[in-house]
């Protein structure tokens, strides 16, 4: 608090300073810098990853050809040009691992809560710069670490992204668990240290330094999935370090958390006993259905704000998306189970987890009804970002409501661990994510780096990828449901699975596809950060106070007095203005007839310089009007 | 705007290098590569063109048609929009029809992919339960493939319908409580009923007892199945996992006179380690001699495993890998120590145990499979059984199901002679975990017994004095495992 407080009495001397280049661009404390590294990074992250995914799709569609690329630029991992068995899992662990938490989770929350807390709630800063500073350093070394696993001996890490135990406790089981493990874990365990730095900022930031007049209802719907966001990662994250903690005492001290029973080829009957490698399925999975919401509530938060910005519409239903995001968030901490339907856990806890996953998809339906309520009779325009929101809402109901069979124990019988589960979440979790992150990118651009992206490189970006997607995961669900299982680096196993051998190439070819399109996006971004057209200070026409801030990036975000704000965020196409858009930050008389109005004509939630309340009260009052039981 | 001209001519040009670099870097061989081992290169092979190929040409067609167009559409947009001032392609009505298109081109994919592999929807179901899960997929598949259509038309129609126009405002339309209580209430009800007939149908699946069902136990392991009958006592022999040796006991079985002998033999491997540790001066001397006689250039990776050796034992990495594998053995052999009093352990149960490489079933026989992993987690996957569950080390699961199709039945209703059903691994468990699979045959009952009358038992009566009896190699077709395989045994003093 203080510290923001000093940014805004310093402002004006900040900008005069010179700042060295390392102060400026590498151990910035500056959250809009923050924002553009996390960015950068996770687009190289997400390169790598769309390229090991090409890899190893080329093996699923020719298993016996060979590539002599391939040994080019694999070397030892594809002798004579076929892809090793080894390397095929490392290519899936990393593929996973890179795009669930490097690029998904840091990329996208990490790039936008950082650039749009302070900006959207009207504070200059984060509440602690030096520790949002450190959450990019740590991010930044868990990457380094979990590249560098590439180039063990060994390998890296090859037992899935979940990597269960006990493959992924003994050294001995495959390559892959060797110290490429113990490289993953420790990535991990960096990764979630900075996840945490990030998310109390984040959550102390919404909750104490909004500008006056922003009270919580009318905070934009972004700052709302990101604040969920980061409450769900703060009391998540923690478990999957102590499952990992426990893994590294099994890996290193010889204790028996996860061992059990294990008699090991090429080395004999173990020591462990009494552990129980279910144990740590509870453990993961506790962070890891929370984790799939951390990465799709900033994007389904990003769509809102895009859709309702570019359809020149008030988001329909604005308590209703709050509550439905609040609903996800409390529902997905317990869910965890219908990750473990068939691992042998008793069958009564199978059905209680069947019902709580499947009430998810009633505040999931009550989101896509709202946003296609937001697009009828709205004046669309067409950027890439809104493109990319649209397609955002297509992959969460397509993919969504195959989780519908995922989530009744019953069909996830034959279901569990197929490529149907393959589609299913790279539908809902990776294309939608992926998509609302674009959106994000390409509607934020402005604000990032004061230049324009090219629109029309942007539209070929969007459909190209949107066909792309759609052609590489929908065939997939039809392969799920004749039984292939995924994570084959073969399927001439089984005579049965060759019919799917031409679905595999055409996969693999629209896979190629996609990767084509993200060179168009790559360029676009690149060339656009130095040579793009010049910004306006509000490209879009939007309300919130983000498009406020001069072009030119400073030091605490305004010139003089943080604006204050007088209505929510979504007062567009109004009857009384002759302006289809209404900012928060203009003042006038009527406060708005949606939501938003504050119910007493009085005076705003609390000031910069003098917070009202502590962030308890203020989540207190918040809930109150979010669900009206207040007494007034 | 000069610049940005320039900029984007730049563009044009690196993509197209890029395009032609990649294009002559990746020639077709890269596709469809004769063996380079061979020298004869077989003729009619250069000129066959593969799916492969086919595939391959249209990518580099489809890329350069996107290029061109690219090309074609800054080209002219720079040109007239220098000329006129205007603008020429109105992006909101290309946007607005392509998404028309691509809702009716996704609609004609999807229709085509439910005719073409609509069969495939779900393989032929097998066994008696599999009709229920049919049926609640059924449910499941009507209600959300409706809400997808619907959804997924309401979107890009009104992507379309709504485009922007000139001078029109949109509707300041935020909140409609009927609405929402509307979309809220008919999702739960339908939720509801799915959860209801779901629960029905997993309780029915998983918690009802068959009290008739026959036992058979799936062994998995890295990488491969086995499947134990119980013999004629109807008995399971105990196991575990301790008693394990793959070339005499695979499963662990308490077999009195083998697990003696595995702990005759751990005790002499106890015994050799502990000379090692005792002569590891000896050793490295004798290492080292065997080194200089060796160079680089004539033995290559041998000669740098050896300089790892010796590092190893300098450093003390060996002593202490000595003594963890001493600890280990140790323990293993109190643990043998500890059972082989126990009577109700070795009763004998196991010596008609039969384990075998296939597993048989008779049609419309309750069967439970009790599932036991010896390394890793593995997962028993039967899709025409409609069923799955994960094999645990250090964990009994089961698995209760009716197979009510023969193998013979099957092939006859998919007209396939060759179908077979099979049991593989749906866990990754390693590299080769793409190669766990277990055949399962189902035919009637008499065909059943004279297949399992030939299987041997692990313990054959007409000789039970003798000691240690193979219990591999029931099969005819089971590969032979030989203990040279596993370094169970390893000593520094073997080998060189």
């Amino acid at each position: 608090m203080s510290t923001a407080a000093a940014h805004g009495v310093h402002a004006d001397a900040h900008e005069h300073h010179h700042e060295s280049f390392i102060r400026k661009y590498i151990f910035s404390t500056d959250h809009k810098m923050i924002s553009r590294q996390f960015l950068i990074t996770g687009i190289v992250m997400g390169v790598i990853g769309m390229v090991m995914s090409i890899l190893f799709r080329l093996q699923l569609a020719w298993p016996d050809q060979k590539f002599a690329i391939l040994e080019m630029l694999l070397g030892r991992w594809a002798k004579g040009g076929v892809l090793d068995a080894n390397f095929y899992m490392a290519l899936v662990t990393i593929h996973g691992t890179i795009m669930v938490f490097y690029v998904l989770t840091a990329g996208l929350s990490g790039t936008f809560s950082n650039l749009l807390i302070p900006l959207q709630c009207g504070a200059r800063d984060m509440a602690s710069p030096f520790m949002n500073m450190l959450s990019y350093w740590f991010f930044f070394l868990s990457s380094v670490v979990l590249c560098w696993s590439f180039f063990v001996e060994t390998g890296p890490a090859s037992a899935g992204w979940t990597v269960y135990p006990p493959l992924s406790a003994l050294e001995k089981a495959m390559p892959g668990s060797g110290f490429g493990m113990t490289l993953w874990l420790a990535a991990i365990a960096l990764f979630i240290v900075s996840s945490l730095l990030g998310g109390i900022n984040y959550i102390s930031t919404v909750l104490n330094m909004r500008t006056k007049g922003m009270s919580m209802n009318r905070l934009p719907l972004t700052i709302w999935a990101f604040f969920f966001t980061a409450i769900l990662g703060l009391l998540s994250f923690p478990v999957l370090l102590g499952a990992a903690l426990f893994l590294i005492f099994d890996r290193s001290f010889g204790t028996s958390f996860y061992l059990s029973d294990i008699w090991l080829n090429g080395v004999g009957a173990l020591e462990n006993v009494g552990g129980s490698p279910i144990l740590y399925q509870h453990l993961f999975w506790f962070l890891g259905h929370p984790e799939v919401y951390i990465i799709l509530m900033p994007a389904l938060g990003i769509t809102s704000e895009v859709i309702a910005t570019n359809a020149r519409k008030p988001i329909f239903g604005y308590t209703a998306m709050v509550i439905s995001l609040m609903g996800i968030s409390v529902l997905s901490f317990i869910v965890w189970g219908h990750h473990m339907f068939i691992t042998g856990m008793n069958p009564f806890l199978g059905s209680v987890f069947m019902f709580l996953t499947l009430v998810i998809a009633v505040p999931s339906a009550v989101k896509v009804f709202n946003y296609l309520t937001t697009l009828w009779r709205g004046n669309i325009q067409f950027t890439p970002a809104m493109l990319f929101a649209i397609g955002l809402v297509s992959f969460f109901i397509s993919g969504g409501l195959t989780g519908i069979y995922l989530g009744n124990a019953a069909l996830d019988i034959n279901l569990h661990d197929s490529y149907f589960v393959v589609a299913h979440f790279h539908l809902v979790m990776g294309s939608a994510a992926i998509f609302g992150m674009f959106s994000g990118i390409y509607h934020w651009f402005p604000k990032m780096f004061g230049r324009m992206l090219n629109n029309t490189l942007g539209y070929f970006h969007f459909w190209l990828t949107f066909i792309a997607a759609y052609l590489v995961f929908f065939p997939m669900h039809f392969m799920g449901l004749a039984g292939v299982p995924r994570r084959y680096y073969a399927f001439s196993v089984i005579p049965e699975f060759n019919v799917w051998l031409e679905v595999n190439q055409l996969i693999t070819v629209a896979a190629i596809l996609a990767g084509f399109a993200q060179v168009l996006f790559l360029w676009n971004f690149f060339y656009s950060i130095f040579r793009g057209k010049k910004s306006t200070e509000n490209p879009w026409k939007a309300n919130t106070l983000e498009w406020s801030t001069p072009v030119e990036h400073i030091h605490g975000n305004w010139p003089g007095e943080i604006p204050t704000v007088y209505r929510g965020p979504y007062e567009y196409s109004r009857e009384d203005r002759e302006e289809d858009y209404y900012p928060q930050y203009i003042p006038g008389e009527d406060e708005g007839h949606g939501h938003g109005a504050p119910k007493t004509k009085t005076a705003p939630v609390h000031t910069e310089d003098a917070p009202a309340a502590t962030g308890g009260n203020v989540l207190f009052s918040a809930l109150k009007k979010v669900f009206g039981f207040s007494p007034r | 705007m000069k610049k940005m001209k320039f900029g984007w001519s730049g563009a044009k040009l690196l993509l197209l290098a890029t395009l032609l670099l990649t294009a002559t870097l990746t020639p077709i061989s890269v596709f469809a590569q004769a063996d380079p081992a061979s020298d004869v290169i077989p003729a009619p092979k250069e000129f066959s063109l593969s799916t492969a190929d086919l595939v391959y040409y249209a990518y580099w067609v489809l890329a350069a048609l996107v290029l061109l167009v690219i090309v074609y559409i800054f080209n002219i947009g720079a040109a007239s929009e220098k000329l006129t001032g205007r603008t020429v392609i109105n992006w909101t009505k290309v946007n607005a029809w392509l998404a028309i298109i691509v809702l009716v081109a996704g609609g004609a994919g999807v229709a085509y992919e439910l005719v073409y592999h609509g069969k495939h929807l779900l393989p032929e179901a097998a066994s008696k339960h599999g009709d229920s899960i049919d049926n609640m997929f059924n449910w499941t598949f009507g209600f959300t493939f409706a809400v997808f259509v619907i959804t997924e038309v309401l979107l890009f129609w009104f992507l379309f319908k709504y485009r922007n126009k000139e001078g029109r405002k949109a509707a300041y339309f935020f909140h409609n409580n009927q609405l929402e209580v509307i979309w809220t209430i008919v999702p739960a009800i339908v939720l509801t009923f799915l959860v209801l007939r779901g629960y029905s149908t997993w309780h029915a699946i998983t918690q009802t007892p068959e009290p008739k069902a026959k036992q058979i136990e799936v062994f998995g392991y890295q990488f491969g199945w086995k499947a134990r009958y119980a013999g004629d006592d109807n008995k399971f022999g105990e196991a575990n996992f301790n008693f394990i040796d793959p070339a005499t006991n695979e499963l662990g079985l308490a077999i009195k006179p083998t697990v003696i002998a595995l702990r005759d033999t751990l005790m002499a491997d106890t015994h050799r380690l502990g000379n090692d540790l005792r002569n590891l001066s000896a050793i490295l001397k004798k290492k080292a001699e065997d080194l200089s006689k060796m160079s680089l250039a004539a033995d290559g990776k041998a000669y740098t495993d050896l300089m790892q050796e010796l590092e190893d034992i300098r450093n003390g990495n060996k002593a202490s890998e000595l003594r963890k594998m001493m600890k280990r053995k140790g323990v293993q052999i109190q643990r043998i120590n500890a059972s082989l009093g126990n009577r109700d352990m070795f009763n004998e149960a196991a010596n008609d145990d039969k384990i075998t490489t296939e597993i048989h079933l008779i049609k419309d026989q309750p069967y439970t499979f009790r599932y036991r992993a010896r390394d890793v987690i593995h997962s028993a996957y039967m899709p025409h059984f409609r069923s799955q569950m994960n094999v645990v080390p250090g964990m009994m699961t089961s698995f209760t199901f009716t197979p009510t199709k023969t193998t013979k039945q099957m092939q006859d209703e998919l007209k396939n002679p060759e179908f077979q059903f099979y049991l593989f691994c749906a866990k990754i468990c390693g590299s080769a975990h793409y190669n766990m699979k277990i055949k399962i045959v189902v035919e009637s009952e008499s065909e059943y017994n004279a297949w399992i009358e030939k299987q041997k038992r692990v313990i054959e009566p007409v000789q039970p004095e003798a000691p240690a009896a193979p219990a591999t190699g029931t099969d005819t077709t089971a590969t032979p495992k030989t203990a040279k395989n596993n370094n169970a045994r390893p000593s520094l003093a073997m080998g060189n």
